[in-house]
């Protein structure tokens, strides 16, 4: 597997000096890029063509939110985004999560953590912090409450998928809670994610807890 | 209700509470936050000359008596029989406010007035108590006179606070229930007394006369015990929070909770930004010093990061010295002392940290500075914080001249610095979020931000703000 491309995007150069020689470290990962403020980040990703973008959230002209969606809104399936906070303030990760990040973590959890969180949203395999994703969205996705029947469009097979996938498991986990072999389940979760629209996992917790599908 | 000063259980002594009595009011509220036992000795507002029971012993057994009582039956028969010799004692309270109104012509009467209404507002206090304890009425806590700083603030409050004269009310209402509650025992007694002794007793009325005085012990009972349940339901009415008091604590609240908030974004933007980026340096330092495969120690990197560390940290722990006073000051004066916001009598201190942190910087202000309003001149203390950390952090310690410049209707912050002392010191694209939020609050000021390299490669940060109002 080749190494995941990065670019770190942080208006504190230390913060980006310290990310670039942490991440260097990791034989999988390699840093092509850095950007102080979210429109340098649009620049640089353009440039680069990284795989997962580390953001931080509040920056000078254009902030990680905005950047993240803008950059969404170009290409809907790379570069993923890992919005990196200092403090776990519930409205701006929620919206960072609402305008199309894959996940968050925290500047100082341990780098072991941020480095698999990094990996995690590389594969799209399970959510970044399942519970605490799961937690946020949940409180603050405006449900309509209109129960299973909200998204008509899913099999029942593909309904069970999405509610283990909102409940933060991994493919590998769902196959087993369900008896399915892995590449069902990712067929399951492939189908799922095409149906909501969904970019990823977490777009597609966020949608289902948003159509109240998570609620009935 | 509140565990008593003895430590017995709440309640525990008391399992008679009728429950087929309703409690007037809010009764199931109890008071919180107030040992029983403290009730008389806590109203420090009532002159122990006013008490008639100066005896230790009386004392105690009369604060035995209170700390043994509860919301009840027996709570209701204590405040009646109270307000027989506490309406004596109002009755005398509004003779003195007379007589203090009389003594006005003869120039002495203010300070009687003032003397009146400082007892009234005491009484006030003994009395929420008792309502509280004995009714188990509701009653809030009102303002505290002696809390207010200064004499003219304290006398002020005394006279122009609704609840003084709300309070007086409330007296002239207990000495009415005293009156009425006198009086029915009075006329209950004289009448029991008439039927038991001026009557010949004999086997024919004898059941009829005693059905007669167990009905006039009832019905004094039930008079008395509708007047104590009628104060009971006017007390929170007199002796509760005016509404506009009520307001002014709200709003107050309200300011504080602004004021807290404001303190924890400072934080989050200062310490938790300074931590976070230190944190980083040294977790990547470690890295570097740490052989793992072909990877090649980078000890210049690692003692960069050191620097960085050092510097941030300093920075850090200026701030937390800043917010910690702020909050210290809260806390420590009674009455709570409003976000004491940095102002340019401040910088001083905040240069004299950096001083010390390794930075030769210098302190110019221009003109008279004293005049300036308060919310400008935390704005211009944070551009001289945010500009001087920004050089520490970006620039290493290169000679650095902070000036503040007090001319016709403006203020004018700026610092500038020169070259670059650190190899690495690659600056940050356009300033750091500090410097995004400070445009912001400086365009919201009506002024302007220009931050910008030098051409001898340092960096220079100005201010510029109108002083609106101002000659």
């Amino acid at each position: 597997m080749s190494a995941v491309r990065l670019l770190l995007v942080d208006d504190d150069v230390l913060v980006r000096s310290g990310l670039r020689v942490i991440l260097e470290s990791e034989p999988d990962m390699t840093v092509v890029g850095d950007a102080g403020t979210g429109r340098e980040a649009l620049t640089v990703a353009a440039d680069t063509d990284p795989d997962v973008v580390l953001m931080d959230v509040r920056m000078p002209d254009m902030d990680g939110i905005a950047a993240t969606a803008e950059l969404v809104a170009r290409d809907a399936q790379r570069p993923r985004v890992l919005v990196l906070t200092t403090f776990e303030d519930d409205d701006y990760l929620f919206r960072s999560l609402q305008a199309g990040a894959s996940g968050f973590a925290l500047k100082r959890s341990d780098p072991e953590e941020l480095v698999d969180a990094i990996r995690v949203v590389a594969r799209g395999t399970s959510l970044v912090l399942p519970d605490l994703t799961r937690r946020l969205i949940a409180s603050h996705a405006p449900s309509r409450a209109r129960g299973p029947a909200a998204l008509p469009e899913l099999t029942g097979r593909e309904a069970d998928v999405l509610r283990l996938v909102a409940g933060g498991l991994s493919n590998a986990e769902i196959a087993t809670e369900l008896f399915l072999s892995r590449e069902t389940v990712k067929t399951h979760v492939s189908s799922v994610l095409l149906k909501l629209r969904a970019r990823d996992r977490t777009q597609a917790v966020i949608a289902a807890y948003e159509s109240g599908f998570m609620t009935g | 209700m509140t565990p008593s000063v003895s430590g017995r259980p709440a309640r525990a002594d008391h399992p008679a509470v009728p429950t087929g009595v309703p409690r007037v009011g809010e009764g199931s509220g109890a008071p919180e936050g107030e040992s029983p036992g403290a009730v008389v000795g806590q109203d420090r507002a009532v002159p122990p000359t006013t008490s008639p029971h100066s005896a230790a012993g009386t004392a105690a057994r009369l604060r035995a008596l209170l700390v043994a009582a509860r919301p009840g039956w027996r709570g209701r028969a204590l405040y009646a029989l109270a307000s027989v010799p506490l309406g004596v004692l109002f009755l005398a309270l509004y003779l003195g406010l007379i007589g203090s109104v009389v003594a006005l012509v003869y120039g002495v009467g203010v300070l009687l007035i003032l003397l009146v209404l400082a007892v009234t507002r005491g009484l006030a206090g003994m009395e929420r108590r008792l309502a509280r304890r004995l009714l188990g009425v509701d009653i809030p806590e009102a303002e505290r006179v002696r809390d207010q700083r200064g004499v003219v603030r304290k006398l002020r409050r005394l006279v122009l606070a609704p609840d003084t004269w709300r309070a007086l009310g409330w007296l002239g209402a207990r000495l009415l229930f005293g009156v009425a509650t006198s009086a029915a025992l009075l006329f209950g007694a004289a009448l029991f007394v008439t039927l038991g002794w001026d009557v010949e007793w004999n086997p024919l009325n004898a059941l009829p006369l005693l059905a007669l005085m167990v009905a006039d012990v009832v019905l004094t009972l039930a008079v008395v015990d509708l007047l104590v349940r009628l104060s009971a339901s006017v007390a929170p009415r007199l002796l509760g929070t005016a509404p506009e008091q009520r307001i002014a604590v709200l709003q107050q609240r309200t300011r504080r909770l602004a004021d807290r908030n404001k303190l924890a974004r400072d934080l989050h933007d200062t310490i938790g930004h300074a931590l976070t980026a230190s944190l980083l340096q040294a977790t990547a330092a470690r890295r570097t010093l740490t052989p793992a495969g072909d990877r090649p120690l980078q000890p210049d990197f690692a003692r960069q990061a050191l620097g960085h560390i050092e510097t941030n940290t300093r920075a850090a722990l200026a701030e937390l010295d800043r917010v910690l006073t702020v909050l210290r000051a809260e806390d420590g004066g009674r009455d709570p002392v409003p976000f004491a916001a940095p102002s340019l009598d401040d910088l001083e201190d905040l240069l004299a940290g950096l001083r010390d942190g390794g930075l030769p910087v210098a302190l110019v202000v221009d003109g008279d500075v004293d005049d300036v309003p308060a919310e400008l001149q935390e704005l211009a203390y944070r551009v001289v914080q945010e500009g001087t950390t920004n050089v520490l952090r970006h620039a290493g310690t290169p000679l650095t001249v902070a000036q503040v410049v007090r001319s016709e209707g403006a203020l004018a912050v700026r610092v500038c610095n020169e070259g670059v002392t650190q190899l690495d010191g690659r600056p940050g694209p356009g300033g750091g979020r500090g410097l995004a939020g400070l445009r912001e609050r400086a365009v919201a000021a009506g002024g302007t931000l220009s931050a910008e390299h030098t051409p001898s490669g340092g960096f220079d940060l100005c201010v510029t703000l109108p002083l609106s109002g101002a000659a």
